[in-house]
C-alpha cells in the first residue's frame, strides 16, 4: 500500500523522538550522582516552608467567574471575522450580529440578576 | 428550522422571565408557546427544505419526530407545575425551564441534522442540558451523583463520537451526510479501514446515547438519582431523539456500509434485550425498573434500526409514540405515588387498587402497553418492528426479542400484582388535576393507536 | 394521512349517529348511572328513540334498491388484507335497523316500568344500551369482522343480562351456559372467517360474494365456509343441537327476553345467512342442511313447548320453534320469506314476552301457569294485547303471523311436500300450546294464593303503552307482504329485491303457484290452527283441566316435560368426560410437568438477572472500563470477523 510507504518518514521521526527521550531519561538516571537530604525532598514553594495541606477547599466563585469569563471572552472570536468582512456582509450581517450579541446580553443580564457575580 | 428557532426563543424567554420577575407566568406561557410551535411544525409536512447551507434539512421524518418531541416536552411542562413546588425549586424554576427548552433544541437538531457538526452540536446541547437537570436537586447526594456520573460518562462517549467523525472526515473530506453517503456509494466495494473504524466509533457513541448494552451502565444509576420528572424526560424524549438521530445517521450516510457494522449492531441488540429484561426482573426500585425497561425498549428499537433494509421509519415512529405515551403516563402516576408515600420502591404501590382504583387501572394500562399487550399502542409498535425485522430476514433476532419480551411481562406484572393483591399502605394517593389530565390524554392516545394503528403505519 | 374515504353524502350523519347514540347512552349511564337514578332509563330510551328516528330517515332517503357504504376509517392493513371500518346501508340493513331500534325503543320504555323498583335500575339500562350498540354494529357493518364484533358484543351483553340478578346462582349458571353454548357456535363463525380470509383475502360482503361467484356452484370451499358460518348461526339463533341455552336464558328480566331472546339477537343468525345469501345460493348442500336442521328444530321445540308450565319457558320454546321455521325458509332459498318472518315474529313475540312480563309483574313474580288463571278479568289491557299476539303467532288471518307463515308454508309446499307437512304440523302445535298458555293464564278462575290475588293490578302506562303499540303492529305489519292471491305487489319482497337479486339468478326460481292451490293451502293452514285452538279451548276452558304437578307425570309426557332430557344427555356425554379429562390433566400434566418447568425457568431467569446485576456496581471507573472492554471486543469481533461462526446465527442467510 502506498499509504504505509508515505508514513515511513513519520514513523522514523516518532522512533527517533521517543528513542531520544527514553535514552536520555534512562541515561541520566544512571549517570547522575544521588545525594538525598530532607530539604531536597520537601516540596518547593517559593523557598518558604509549606504550610498545611495543598488540597484545601476554595470558593466555587473562582470557578464560576472563570467560566463566565471564558464564555464571554470567546464571543470575540466571532467578531474578528465579522469585523473583517463587515462591508461585504452588509446590513444582514449587522442584524445577525446584533441578534447574537443580544442573545448574549440576555444571558449576561440573567447572570447579574441571578447574582452569580456577587462575591458575598 | 423555524421550529428550532422558535424553541430557542422560548428558552431565551425563560431567561428574560428571570430578569423581569415573570416566573409565575413562565410555565403557562411556555406551554402555550410549545402548543403554537407544535402547530407551526406541522407546516413543514411534505415540504422538505434545506437550511443554513446544508446544515439542517426538514423532512417528513424530522417533522414527525419534532412533533413527538414537542408533545413530550409539553407534557413534561404540564407535569412540572406540580412537581417543582419546594422553595428551592421555585427559586430556580426559570433555570429549569430555560434548560428544558434548550434540551428540546438539541433534540430538534438531532432530528433534522444533515451535517456531522450539527449532529454533534445537537447531541451536546441535549446532553449538557441534561447533565445539569440530572443534578438539579442540589442538596440530594443521589441527584449530584447522577448528574456527575452522567456528565463523566457522557463526555467520554462524546469523545468517541468526535473521534469517529474526525476519522470519517479524514477519509471522505466532508461533514455533510449526503457527501459521506455519496462517498460510500462510490467506494462501497472497497472501503477504507479507517472509515470503518470511524463509523464504528460513531456507532458506539450512539449506542451509548441510546443506552444499549454494553454501554448501558450509566442509565440505571442516572435514572434513579435524577429527579423523577427528569427521568421521565430522559426515558422518553432523550431516548427517542437519540434513536431518531441514530436512524437518520445509519439510513442516510452509512446505509451502504451497514454490513460492516452488522455484528456490532446485532450483538449489542441481543445483549441489550437480554440484559435489560433480565436485570429488570430483580429490581425493587420503580425508577430503576423503568430504567431497565427503557434499556430493553432500546433493544426493540435497535431491532428496527438493524432491519433497515425495509422502510422501518414508520415502525420506529409508531413504536416511539406508543412507548412515549405509556412511559409518560407511568411516570405521571409514579411521581404522584412517590410524592404521597415518600418512597420510590415498588412497595409504595401496594394496594393502590383499593385506595384509588382508577389510578391503579391507569397504571395497569400503561404497564400493559409497555409490555406490548393489545389493545394498546405498545402492542402494535412491537408487532410492526417484529414483522418488519422478520420480513427482512432477521428471524433469529426476532426470536430473541420475543423471548425477552415474554420475560418483560413478568416485571411489569410485578407492579400490577403489588397494586392489586398486596395489603394497602396508609398513604392517601390522589393525583392533581394536571396529572389526571396528562394520564388520561396519554392513555387515550395509547388506546386509540392500539385500535387504529393505521393512523401511523402509512405515515412516513 | 391515509386513503381514508369519508363520504359526504347526506346519509353520513344519520348513519353514524345510529350506533353512536346508544353508545353515548351507555357511556352516560355507565359513568353517572348511580347519580342519575331513574333518569337513566329515560336517557337510554331517548337515545334509542333518536336512533330510531335516524333509521327512519335512512329508510325514507335511501333510493329504492340502492345501497350505500359509509367508510369511517381504514381499520387496519395486514399484508394484502385490508379491513375497513365501514357501514353498509341497504334495504336489508334498514329492515333490521328499524326492527332493532323500533322494538328496542318500546322495550326500553316498558323496562322503565318493569324495572322500576330494582336496585340495579341504571345498570340494567347501561347493559341494554350497550346491547343495542353491538346489535347495530352487527347489522350495519360491511364486513364479517364487524359482524363478528357485534356478534361477540351481543353475546357478552346477553351474558350480563341473563345473569342480571347475579345473586341467584342458578341465574349465573344460566348465563354461563348461554355464553359457553354460543362459544361453540362462534368457533364455527371464526373458522368461516378464516377460510374466507384464506381464499378470498377479504371479509367485505361484496368482495367475498365476488370471490365466491368465481368459484362456482357447489364448490367445496363455499360449502365449507357456509357450513362453518351456519354453525355460528346455530349457536346464536338456538337451533338443534345448540338450542338448550335459550330456555335457560329466561332467567334474565323479561324485557331482556323480549329484546334479546325473541326480537333481535337470536335473529342474528338469520340475518347472517340472508346477508351471505349469494354464498349460500352457491352451496345447495348447505341449504339442505339448514332446511333439515330448521324443520327439525321447529317440530322438536314445538313438542317440548306443549308441556311446559312456566309461562316464559313456553314462549322460549315457541321462539326456538319459530326460529326453526325461519331457518327452514332460508334453507329453501326463500330469503325474503325468512326475513319477513323475522320482522313479524319480532313484533308479536316481543308483544307476547312483554305481556308475559306484565302478567308476572301483576302476580308479584309468579311464572308458573298452574298458579294463574282467570286473569283476563283483572288485567284487561294485558289480556287484550296478549290475545292479539297469540292469534298472530297462531297464524290466523289477517294478523301478521299468518302472512309470513303462509308464505313459508307455500314455499315449502312447492319445494318438498314432506317438509310442508312437517312445518304445518309444527304450526298446528304452535297454535295449540299458545292457546293453552292463553287459556291457562287468563281464562277460568284464579288458582294462586289469596295473597297474590289481592295484589293483582294492571301495569302502569309506560308498560301498557308499548303493549298496545306492539299489538297494533302485530295486526297491521303483515300487510307489507300480502300473498299473490290477494295482491300483485309484495311490498316487502320488492323492497328487499335488490339484496337478493343475484341469488335469484343463481337458484332456479319456482314456477308460479296457481291461485286455487294457494287458497287450498291457506285454508288448510288456517283450518289446522282453528282445530288446535278448539282442542285447547275444549281441554282448558270447557273441561277446566290444569297441568298436573311435575311428580305426577309419567311415560312419554314426562320425557317431553323434561325436554327429552337433552340437558342431562349433554351433561353425561360432553360435560362429564371433559371434567374427568381435565382432572387428569390437572394432576399429571399441569401439576407435575408444567409447574415444574415453569418454576425452573422462572428460577433460572431470575438467577441470571441477579448475576448480571452484580455488574451494576455504581463505580464510574468500572463502567468506563466495561464500556471500553465491550467496545474493543465488538471492534475486534467486527473487524476481524471472529464471530463468523456465530454470524450465521444472527444474520439472515
Amino acid at each position: 500500500m502506498n499509504v504505509s510507504v508515505d508514513y515511513i518518514a513519520i514513523f522514523i521521526q516518532f522512533l527517533v523522538g521517543f528513542g531520544f527521550v527514553a535514552t536520555t531519561m534512562v541515561a541520566t538516571h544512571y549517570l547522575g550522582p544521588k545525594r538525598k537530604t530532607a530539604d531536597k525532598l520537601a516540596s518547593f514553594e517559593c523557598g518558604i516552608d509549606s504550610q498545611g495541606n495543598a488540597r484545601l477547599p476554595f470558593s466555587i466563585k473562582y470557578f464560576l467567574t472563570a467560566i463566565l469569563f471564558v464564555m464571554f471572552d470567546v464571543e470575540v472570536i466571532f467578531m474578528y471575522p465579522w469585523a473583517v468582512n463587515f462591508k461585504e456582509l452588509g446590513s444582514t450581517g449587522f442584524i445577525e450580529m446584533l441578534l447574537f450579541i443580544g442573545t448574549l446580553l440576555i444571558g449576561f443580564a440573567y447572570i447579574i440578576k441571578r447574582g452569580a457575580l456577587k462575591w458575598e | 428550522m423555524n421550529t428550532l428557532i422558535y424553541t430557542a426563543c422560548l428558552g431565551l424567554f425563560g431567561l428574560l422571565a428571570e430578569i423581569f420577575n415573570l416566573r409565575k407566568y413562565l410555565i403557562p406561557i411556555l406551554v402555550l408557546g410549545l402548543a403554537v410551535i407544535f402547530s407551526l411544525n406541522l407546516q413543514t409536512w411534505n415540504n422538505p427544505q434545506t437550511h443554513f447551507n446544508g446544515m439542517l434539512s426538514d423532512s417528513n421524518f424530522s417533522t414527525a419526530f419534532s412533533g413527538l418531541a414537542l408533545f413530550i416536552m409539553l407534557i413534561i411542562l404540564i407535569l412540572s407545575g406540580d412537581f417543582y413546588t419546594s422553595t428551592d425549586d421555585e427559586k430556580h424554576i426559570s433555570d429549569y425551564m430555560a434548560i428544558l427548552m434548550f434540551t428540546l433544541c438539541g433534540a430538534l437538531m438531532m432530528f433534522s441534522f444533515s451535517n456531522m457538526a450539527m449532529l454533534f452540536l445537537g447531541i451536546e446541547t441535549l446532553s449538557i442540558s441534561l447533565y445539569v437537570m440530572a443534578g438539579s436537586r442540589r442538596f440530594e447526594v443521589k441527584s449530584n451523583e447522577a448528574g456527575f456520573k452522567y456528565f463523566l460518562m457522557g463526555s467520554f462517549a462524546s469523545a468517541f463520537l468526535l473521534f469517529g467523525i474526525a476519522l470519517v472526515f479524514g477519509v471522505t473530506g466532508t461533514f455533510s451526510i449526503d457527501g459521506i453517503g455519496n462517498y460510500m456509494r462510490m467506494h462501497a466495494d472497497k472501503l477504507d479501514p479507517l472509515f470503518i473504524v470511524g463509523m464504528l466509533l460513531m456507532i458506539f457513541a450512539m449506542l451509548f446515547k441510546v443506552s444499549a448494552a454494553p454501554f448501558h451502565f450509566w442509565a440505571p444509576d442516572v435514572y434513579e438519582g435524577a429527579p423523577s420528572l427528569i427521568t421521565a424526560l430522559m426515558s422518553t424524549l432523550v431516548k427517542i431523539a437519540a434513536f431518531a438521530a441514530f436512524y437518520r445517521l445509519l439510513s442516510t450516510c452509512f446505509v451502504f456500509a451497514l454490513g460492516k457494522a452488522e455484528i456490532v449492531l446485532t450483538v449489542s441488540c441481543a445483549a441489550t434485550l437480554l440484559v435489560g429484561n433480565l436485570v429488570a426482573l430483580v429490581q425493587d426500585n420503580f425508577k430503576r425498573l423503568l430504567a431497565y425497561s427503557g434499556i430493553s425498549h432500546a433493544g426493540y428499537m435497535l431491532l428496527a434500526i438493524i432491519s433497515l433494509q425495509g422502510r422501518t421509519d414508520s415502525a420506529l415512529f409508531l413504536y416511539s409514540v406508543g412507548y412515549a405515551v405509556a412511559s409518560l403516563a407511568a411516570f405521571a402516576i409514579a411521581i404522584t405515588v412517590f410524592k404521597a408515600t415518600g418512597t420510590e420502591s415498588i412497595s409504595g404501590f401496594n394496594g393502590l387498587a383499593k385506595k384509588n382504583p382508577l389510578l391503579a387501572a391507569s397504571l395497569t394500562m400503561a404497564m400493559l402497553s409497555l409490555a406490548g399487550i393489545p389493545p394498546f399502542a405498545g402492542f402494535f409498535g412491537k408487532y410492526f418492528i417484529f414483522s418488519e425485522a422478520f420480513r427482512n430476514g432477521w428471524q433469529n433476532m426476532v426470536f430473541v426479542a420475543i423471548i425477552s419480551s415474554i420475560i418483560g411481562v413478568f416485571y411489569y406484572m410485578k407492579v400490577i400484582v403489588a397494586m392489586y393483591s398486596k395489603p394497602a399502605n396508609e398513604f392517601e394517593i390522589k393525583p392533581t388535576f394536571a396529572y389526571q389530565m396528562v394520564i388520561a390524554v396519554c392513555l387515550i392516545i395509547s388506546i386509540v393507536l392500539g385500535l387504529y394503528p393505521g393512523v401511523f403505519t402509512k405515515l412516513l | 394521512m391515509t386513503e381514508t374515504v369519508i363520504q359526504t353524502s347526506n346519509l353520513f350523519m344519520p348513519t353514524i349517529l345510529i350506533p353512536l347514540l346508544p353508545l353515548l347512552g351507555f357511556i352516560i349511564n355507565g359513568l353517572f348511572g348511580k347519580k342519575l337514578g331513574h333518569a337513566s332509563g329515560w336517557i337510554a330510551t331517548t337515545m334509542l328513540l333518536a336512533s330510531f328516528a335516524c333509521s327512519l330517515f335512512l329508510f325514507f332517503n335511501l333510493p329504492a334498491g340502492g345501497s350505500e357504504t359509509v367508510v369511517l376509517s381504514n381499520w387496519f392493513y395486514f399484508k394484502d388484507i385490508f379491513i375497513p371500518f365501514a357501514f353498509l346501508i341497504d334495504p336489508l340493513t334498514i329492515t333490521m335497523l328499524l326492527v332493532v331500534t323500533g322494538i328496542g325503543s318500546l322495550i326500553h320504555l316498558y323496562s322503565i316500568g318493569y324495572m322500576h323498583d330494582d336496585e340495579g335500575f341504571s345498570r340494567f339500562f347501561t347493559y341494554l344500551n350497550l346491547f343495542v350498540f353491538f346489535m347495530l354494529i352487527l347489522v350495519m357493518g360491511n364486513n364479517y369482522l364487524m359482524m363478528f364484533i357485534g356478534w361477540e358484543g351481543v353475546g357478552l351483553c346477553s351474558y350480563l343480562l341473563i345473569g342480571f340478578w347475579f345473586k341467584n346462582q342458578a341465574y349465573n349458571d344460566a348465563a354461563k351456559k348461554a355464553f359457553i353454548m354460543n362459544r361453540i357456535g362462534d368457533l364455527g363463525f371464526l373458522v368461516g372467517m378464516f377460510m374466507m380470509l384464506f381464499h378470498f383475502k377479504t371479509l367485505n360482503y361484496d368482495q367475498v360474494a365476488i370471490g365466491a361467484l368465481n368459484l362456482g356452484i357447489g364448490n367445496i370451499t363455499i360449502v365449507g365456509i357456509t357450513l362453518a358460518l351456519f354453525i355460528g348461526a346455530m349457536g346464536k339463533s338456538a337451533q338443534l343441537p345448540l338450542y338448550t341455552w335459550l330456555p335457560d336464558a329466561m332467567a334474565g328480566p323479561t324485557p331482556v327476553s323480549a329484546l334479546i331472546h325473541a326480537a333481535t339477537m337470536v335473529t342474528a343468525g338469520i340475518y347472517m345467512i340472508a346477508r351471505s345469501n349469494i354464498l349460500y345460493s352457491l352451496a345447495p348442500h348447505t341449504l339442505d342442511v339448514i332446511l333439515i336442521v330448521g324443520t327439525a328444530t321447529s317440530i322438536f321445540a314445538a313438542i317440548i313447548g306443549l308441556l311446559q308450565n312456566d309461562i316464559k319457558k313456553v314462549l322460549a320454546y315457541s321462539t326456538v320453534s319459530q326460529l326453526g321455521l325461519m331457518f327452514a325458509a332460508l334453507g329453501m332459498g326463500a330469503f325474503e320469506s325468512g326475513m319477513f318472518h323475522v320482522v313479524t315474529h319480532a313484533f308479536f313475540k316481543a308483544l307476547l314476552f312483554l305481556g308475559a312480563g306484565s302478567v308476572i309483574h301483576a302476580l308479584s313474580g309468579e311464572q308458573d301457569m298452574r298458579r294463574m288463571g282467570g286473569l283476563g278479568k283483572y288485567i284487561k289491557i294485558t289480556f287484550a294485547t296478549f290475545l292479539i299476539g297469540t292469534v298472530a303467532i297462531s297464524g290466523i288471518p289477517p294478523f301478521a303471523g299468518f302472512f309470513s307463515k303462509d308464505e313459508i308454508l307455500a314455499t315449502a309446499f312447492e319445494h318438498n311436500k314432506i317438509i310442508w307437512g312437517l312445518l304445518s304440523f309444527s304450526s298446528m302445535l304452535t297454535a295449540f300450546y299458545m292457546f293453552r298458555l292463553l287459556y291457562l293464564t287468563f281464562s277460568t278462575s284464579f288458582r294462586g294464593t289469596d295473597e297474590v290475588k289481592h295484589h293483582i293490578h294492571e301495569s302502569p302506562i309506560v308498560m301498557t303503552l308499548p303493549l298496545m303499540i306492539l299489538a297494533v303492529c302485530s295486526i297491521v305489519v303483515g300487510f307489507i307482504g300480502l300473498p299473490p292471491v290477494l295482491s300483485h305487489t309484495h311490498s316487502f319482497k320488492t323492497y328487499l329485491s335488490s339484496v337478493f337479486a343475484q341469488s335469484k339468478t343463481i337458484m332456479p326460481a319456482g314456477h308460479e303457484m296457481s291461485h286455487s292451490m294457494e287458497w287450498i293451502l291457506i285454508g288448510t293452514a288456517v283450518g289446522l290452527a282453528l282445530v288446535s285452538i278448539a282442542f285447547a279451548y275444549n281441554k282448558y276452558v270447557m273441561q277446566k283441566q290444569t297441568p298436573v304437578e311435575d311428580e305426577q307425570l309419567s311415560g312419554l309426557s314426562k320425557v317431553v316435560a323434561n325436554k327429552f332430557y337433552i340437558d342431562e344427555i349433554y351433561n353425561a356425554v360432553f360435560v362429564k368426560p371433559v371434567m374427568l379429562l381435565s382432572d387428569l390433566f390437572l394432576v399429571i400434566i399441569d401439576k407435575l410437568i408444567i409447574d415444574l418447568l415453569v418454576h425452573a425457568v422462572a428460577f433460572i431467569t431470575s438467577q441470571v438477572g441477579r448475576l448480571l446485576r452484580l455488574f451494576q456496581s455504581g463505580h464510574v471507573g468500572f463502567y468506563m472500563f466495561a464500556m471500553v472492554i465491550g467496545m474493543i471486543v465488538l471492534l475486534v469481533a467486527q473487524v476481524f470477523d471472529v464471530l463468523g461462526f456465530f454470524e450465521s446465527l444472527y444474520t439472515h442467510k
